[in-house]
């Protein structure tokens, strides 16, 4: 027993002197429950998302259509997105045609269109048109499903206004006027009231309907009806702007992330081999060899990239036969994309390795960057599902960046032009971070 | 010079070492000896002074001295993922060995380390003896005119150490300039034609081992136990020599001209066996007592 307790201190004493595996016990975790919290809205009263732009162009003049972008601004889930910047000072309302190139810039994934003819004339209901690039489906479902609630919370309104407006073509405004006085009376005698104040009320489609609001919103059979009933008379086109032949988006979302992640892990392993090779002696051997320590550093980058590319292409491929992603027709353009996460990545693994001052550090150290940076750079997560503070954070991350690139090849087909941006973020981070690493390198003894 | 934050690592070190020589850096851990092999293999630069590799003109680090000179690292510097082979592959190719010549090279070593027959067997799989040799193998690749080891034998098994000895001696029969450094005194006298002594940074002595043999101002060296029966000895020999204690033995270093006659009737006198004394020759390890008041492995 005694032996026992001596060997269990002996176990806490080196545990003590270990700050890595502390951090890994620890802190690692907390940082990963906290995140997860906040994803979750664990103990928030606001569950759910917020802030996703959400784009409305308005042609209709009717005043219930204000009703409807006050409806969606309330809506804490959206961001309402209605004008576009013209230059850096001045801004223009959206048109229909904006959102297809916003859109595919990934400004926003979802739009509303409310047309001219919102309030139809042709047949009682409204019409209204959505444009949407659903390259994430559990964001795009939810979207939708709150979309429609808020549609439906004004639609007994603007229902009223059909109902009037349909039965005016129909049969003339003066026999609609008398059939609307005959009805305001009939009110007004039986449960009181101004009728000349009803009549207005009816006339403008106002038949009380919003009373059925809280019903719309409830789970009962009942309740469900109703909302089957709104749906058949709420008109929506849809238009998908991009990804209407891939067969799983998130297919896409889940080898793209988790690739992403586990080749951070290899070429930061990689990177801190040079550890492993300075503790041998081999760079005594090379520096004293006609080999300079950029040629070291160099060589380690250039492996980084071949062993990302080679890496991201296989996963992908394996994506292809297990959910059918559609890798080989994209292959150039997703190489490319590949070849730069590559690059971007194995410059974080530089980084890790030249300013941790041993292994243990090192591998510390990436393990919590890394998970850090995948949880919020959305490759265990769509990053929309995450506090709006988050979603800024993420987008300083190669994960987010690389993820990006993936999704434009393998869901919204863009083009070499169009990738531009996200190539040119992922080549200013690695030379930014390649930057740092080297100066470090070069300051640090690790070739001493 | 070479300096790390206020630790002065080398200080007015002044060395010529011929061609051909067999030259040893001899001092105990921490002397400064791998500190002197970074700065001729151009790892670290020098901080004041110049450092010539291979005829005047050609500082240490430039691209002639690398291609002069091959390293032997005092770990084994290999990749022990690889095979025996590759590893010279990689290592002889870094040196711009191509085709037909790479392939000779690395034949031609691996036999002359014996390795030729586990040539495709990973190194990790070898002994601490055959990665040593292949160690010293991987920096010949290139046929260089100097050759630096540090200390390229530690943790090796007696034969494997002989089969080392031998191969430097041969290579250095052919003309190879070699600089090897080491903390055992025996290693150093077996194989160096010249030495120096180093300790704390300082050259504190150079030269053949006769040379240097022929600072200590005793020509012989008689050692007996420390106890209180020899105690009266030592008392009474005071007069004719150096005497010192260390580690429970006493060391008697008679003056030039003391006989040793004189020595054994005095320890007649005192009733002491003479199979408590035991004399030899004056050693590296009695130079560097002289000059240090340490012994070298300490």
């Amino acid at each position: 027993m005694q032996a026992i307790l001596i060997l269990l201190k002996k176990d806490f004493a080196l545990l003590l002197r270990d700050k890595v595996s502390i951090m890994i016990t620890f802190a690692v975790p907390f940082a990963m429950i906290y995140l997860f919290g906040l994803i979750f809205n664990v103990n928030s009263k606001d569950a759910g998302p917020t802030g996703i732009p959400f784009a409305v162009v308005n042609q209709s003049d009717n005043p219930a259509s204000k009703t409807l972008i006050d409806a969606l601004r309330a809506e804490k889930t959206f961001r309402v997105v209605t004008d576009v910047n013209v230059d850096e000072k001045t801004t223009r309302p959206l048109t229909e045609e904006d959102l297809r190139p916003l859109m595919r810039a990934d400004r926003f994934r979802f739009a509303l269109v409310i047309p001219r003819d919102l309030v139809r004339t042709d047949a009682i209901g409204l019409h209204l048109k959505t444009y949407s690039n659903p390259r994430n489906e559990i964001e795009s479902q939810m979207v939708t499903g709150i979309l429609q609630r808020t549609l439906f919370s004004s639609v007994p309104e603007l229902l009223g206004q059909s109902l009037q407006a349909r039965a005016r073509s129909a049969i003339g405004s003066v026999r609609i006027d008398r059939f609307n006085g005959v009805i305001a009376s009939a009110v007004a005698r039986e449960f009181g009231g101004d009728e000349a104040a009803i009549r207005e009320r009816i006339s403008n489609g106002n038949f009380g309907f919003d009373r059925i609001d809280r019903a719309t919103t409830g789970t009962g059979a009942s309740s469900r009806g109703i909302r089957d009933a709104l749906s058949n008379v709420v008109k929506i086109d849809n238009v998908q702007v991009a990804g209407n032949d891939v067969v799983s988006p998130a297919a896409t979302l889940l080898v793209g992330g988790w690739a992403i992640q586990f080749l951070l892990f290899a070429v930061t392993a990689s990177a801190t081999a040079l550890f492993r090779e300075k503790e041998h002696g081999i760079f005594q051997r090379l520096l004293s060899a006609p080999v300079r320590r950029s040629d070291i550093l160099w060589s380690k980058f250039l492996y980084g990239i071949c062993l990302g590319l080679i890496q991201l292409v296989t996963l992908f491929c394996a994506g292809q036969i297990l959910y059918k992603i559609d890798v080989a027709s994209h292959l150039p353009l997703l190489a490319v994309v590949c070849v730069f996460a590559a690059a971007a990545c194995t410059s974080f693994g530089m980084l890790i390795a030249a300013i941790s001052p041993t292994p243990e550090s090192a591998r510390g150290l990436s393990t919590f960057v890394i998970m850090l940076m995948s949880a919020i750079g959305g490759a265990w997560f769509p990053v929309s599902f995450m506090p709006e503070f988050i979603q800024k954070l993420s987008r300083l991350t190669l994960v987010y960046w690389s993820m990006e690139g993936f999704s434009q090849v393998l869901w919204s087909h863009a083009s070499l032009a169009e990738l531009m941006p996200t190539l040119g973020y992922l080549t200013l981070t690695t030379v930014l971070i390649m930057g740092i690493s080297v100066w470090r390198f070069t300051k640090g003894r690790i070739f001493e | 010079m070479k300096r790390f934050g206020a630790l002065t690592a080398l200080d007015g070190v002044t060395l010529d070492i011929a061609p051909g020589e067999f030259f040893g850096l001899l001092g105990p851990n921490g002397a400064g000896k791998s500190t002197f092999m970074s700065l001729i293999s151009g790892l670290r630069p020098l901080d004041a002074g110049t450092l010539n590799v291979d005829g005047d003109g050609v500082s240490a680090g430039s691209a002639q001295a690398r291609q002069a000179l091959g390293l032997v690292p005092q770990h084994i510097a290999l990749y022990s993922d690889l095979s025996a082979e590759r590893n010279l592959r990689i290592f002889g190719e870094l040196y711009g060995l191509r085709g037909q010549r790479l392939r000779e090279r690395v034949n031609i070593l691996l036999e002359a380390v014996q390795l030729a027959d586990r040539r495709t067997d990973l190194v990790k799989e070898f002994s601490g003896g055959m990665q040593r040799r292949l160690n010293l193998a991987a920096a010949l690749l290139h046929e260089p005119r100097l050759l630096l080891c540090d200390e390229p034998t530690v943790g090796v098994d007696p034969q494997s150490r002989n089969a080392i000895f031998d191969f430097l001696k041969e290579l250095n029969r052919g003309g190879l300039t070699v600089i090897y450094s080491t903390h055992y005194m025996e290693e150093a006298t077996r194989l160096c034609s010249r030495i120096g002594i180093i300790d704390h940074g300082k050259i504190l002595a150079s030269g053949t081992i006769d040379e240097l043999l022929s600072r200590l101002p005793f020509e012989e060296e008689i050692r007996y136990p420390s106890t209180p029966e020899t105690g009266a000895l030592s008392g009474e020999l005071a007069g004719f020599g150096e005497l010192s204690t260390l580690e429970g033995v006493t060391r008697f270093r008679p003056k030039p001209g003391y006989p040793l006659s004189s020595f054994y009737s005095v320890t007649e006198r005192h009733s002491l066996p003479p199979r408590l004394f035991t004399s030899q020759r004056p050693t590296l390890e009695a130079l560097f007592l002289q000059l240090t008041g340490r012994m070298l492995r300490e």
